[in-house]
């Protein structure tokens, strides 16, 4: 089984470190729910996994070998693959000519199309006419068919009505089943907690919380802890 | 006056090959590159000198001297990929005055200020028509305008490589960040423009002033035309640098407004960006 290893990962942006020591595993098959306040260095942790932005300290492993000095390109190559915040989609391509960036034969279209069947009417649409809901879904169906090994997926309910958000949770829950080791950043922290294993929980540039999800959940006093940066007292 | 507005148009044919190669560079790799006719007229160059003085037949030497534009280009293009990636239009444009100055300077050290002695790959007429004779220039340069920007029409909308580099142009970062190989892709726009417009200035420049700033300042009527189709659509950059052609040729003919032909781009350029501002709304608060 494949693992990503974070090793004490620090990413700085300008002046100094936005997020400091941050060590997990992540596992084929298996949800990690990565949650805190706003500016915590969620977003920053994952564009430095996917080599947006390099790290400043520790180090990243795949299946044991270093790969932060890796460019995001070979990165991807290797199985990790980031849906960016937002709607990361090409607006004037059309939906087929989205997924055909990764789905690179019929086969892989058609079992792109195969799960994401709302998709199979609007494939010949610019993907700017497509509803929210809509492209979020070709961008999971383009991360699904790139085969990862490895997902990251950063506040995939922005803009989204909460209704549309909860339609598109179960396919995560499935392309995980399916074998891929998600790193799930969420702005719906008991959403997340529900889909996740294990949780992290950041606040203020250091991991206050790395644990069980079930714990978190079970424990409002505990998530509240987390939140305001109880720090090491409630790490696991 | 019809004869001078169709001798204009070899030149505008020049001018739309060059607006073609301009809005792939703004479309796909985000740089208005300045030194687009440079690249070609320092390959023209080398061409001229590897026939007159190196002796080599002229299809080998012309094509000798394309490639070498080609290769220019790509140099410059893996500079602004390794070390301009992340910078904006604005910046990665003003890169490119820079090999511009350069390959000038480089002209002058190396074959003089003078013309070129330029052998005609293509000459004569190739057709006449109501007693207006069509030159093989006029019709070689405008063929390969509209072949190009409907080959390129083509790649960008039919093949993989297309989407690819149609994806690339809207969202550079996610397109890595699915393994899109942005590096190589760019670095084969800039050589494949450079090769293009290597080819036609080495077709016209025979026919035409052909010396280093002369070439190279091409640059601002194919600027022009490509501005016509707001950096973006072929088919205008097309039309605008055929529509530049033959309002130079007119122009030319006629006496009391020949000395408008000079700045004629400019006045082009002026007369675009007033019209397309037109609806625009200037208030204290710009």
């Amino acid at each position: 089984m494949s693992t990503l290893v974070l090793d004490d990962v620090t990413v700085s942006r300008g002046a100094g470190p936005v997020i400091s020591n941050v060590s997990l595993t992540l596992e084929q098959g298996r949800v990690t729910a990565l949650v805190g306040p706003n500016g915590a260095g969620k977003t920053s942790l994952l564009d430095g996994i996917s080599g947006i932005v390099p790290i400043s300290g520790g180090r990243i492993l795949v299946d044991g070998e270093s790969i932060e000095r890796l460019t995001r390109v070979a990165r991807a190559r290797r199985g990790i693959v980031h849906i960016e915040q937002g709607r990361a989609v090409f607006p004037s391509l059309t939906v087929r000519e989205n997924l055909s960036l990764t789905a690179r034969t019929p086969l892989a279209m058609e079992a792109a199309l195969t799960r994401f069947p709302e998709l199979e009417k609007r494939v010949d649409s610019p993907t700017a006419l497509l509803s929210g809901g809509e492209q979020q879904m070709v961008v999971l169906a383009r991360a699904f068919a790139a085969t990862p090994r490895f997902l990251l997926i950063d506040e995939m309910s922005l803009g989204l009505a909460p209704v549309v958000f909860m339609r598109l949770l179960p396919i995560v829950e499935e392309i995980a089943a399916s074998g891929v080791g998600v790193l799930l950043v969420e702005q719906f922290t008991h959403l997340a907690l529900s889909l996740a294993e294990e949780a992290l929980v950041v606040a203020s540039g250091h991991v206050s919380y790395r644990g069980t999800s079930a714990g978190l959940r079970d424990d409002p006093g505990l998530l509240h802890r987390a939140y305001l940066g109880g720090a090491a007292s409630v790490i696991e | 006056m019809l004869q001078g507005a169709l001798a204009g148009l070899a030149a505008g044919g020049l001018y739309a090959v060059l607006a073609v190669c301009l809005t792939l560079m703004s479309r796909l790799v985000r740089v208005v590159n300045f030194s687009q006719a440079a690249t070609g007229m320092f390959g023209g160059f080398v061409a001229v000198w590897l026939v007159e003085e190196a002796g080599l037949p002229i299809w080998l030497g012309s094509m000798l001297g394309v490639l070498l534009a080609g290769v220019l280009a790509a140099v410059i293009g893996w500079i602004a990929a390794t070390w301009l990636s992340e910078a904006d239009t604005t910046t990665r444009s003003a890169m490119t005055v820079g090999p511009l100055l350069m390959l000038i300077s480089l002209s002058f050290i190396l074959f003089g200020n003078k013309p070129q002695p330029f052998s005609p790959i293509i000459a004569g007429p190739a057709f006449e028509v109501g007693g207006v004779v069509i030159s093989q220039v006029t019709v070689a340069t405008v063929s390969l305008a509209i072949v190009v920007a409907v080959a390129m029409r083509l790649v960008l909308t039919r093949t993989a490589v297309g989407t690819m580099l149609r994806a690339l142009s809207e969202r550079p970062t996610t397109a890595e960040l699915l393994g899109i190989p942005s590096k190589p892709l760019s670095i084969a726009v800039w050589f494949v423009t450079g090769v293009i417009s290597a080819i036609a200035i080495v077709i016209v420049a025979p026919s035409q002033s052909n010396d280093a700033t002369s070439l190279s300042m091409l640059i601002v009527p194919a600027a022009a035309a490509a501005l016509l189709g707001g950096f973006r659509r072929l088919d205008l950059a097309v039309v605008g640098g055929l529509l530049l052609g033959l309002l130079s040729g007119l122009v030319a003919q006629i006496d009391e407004v020949s000395l408008i032909r000079n700045f004629l781009p400019f006045l082009f350029i002026v007369v675009l960006l007033l019209w397309t501002q037109r609806k625009e709304v200037w208030d204290a608060a710009r």
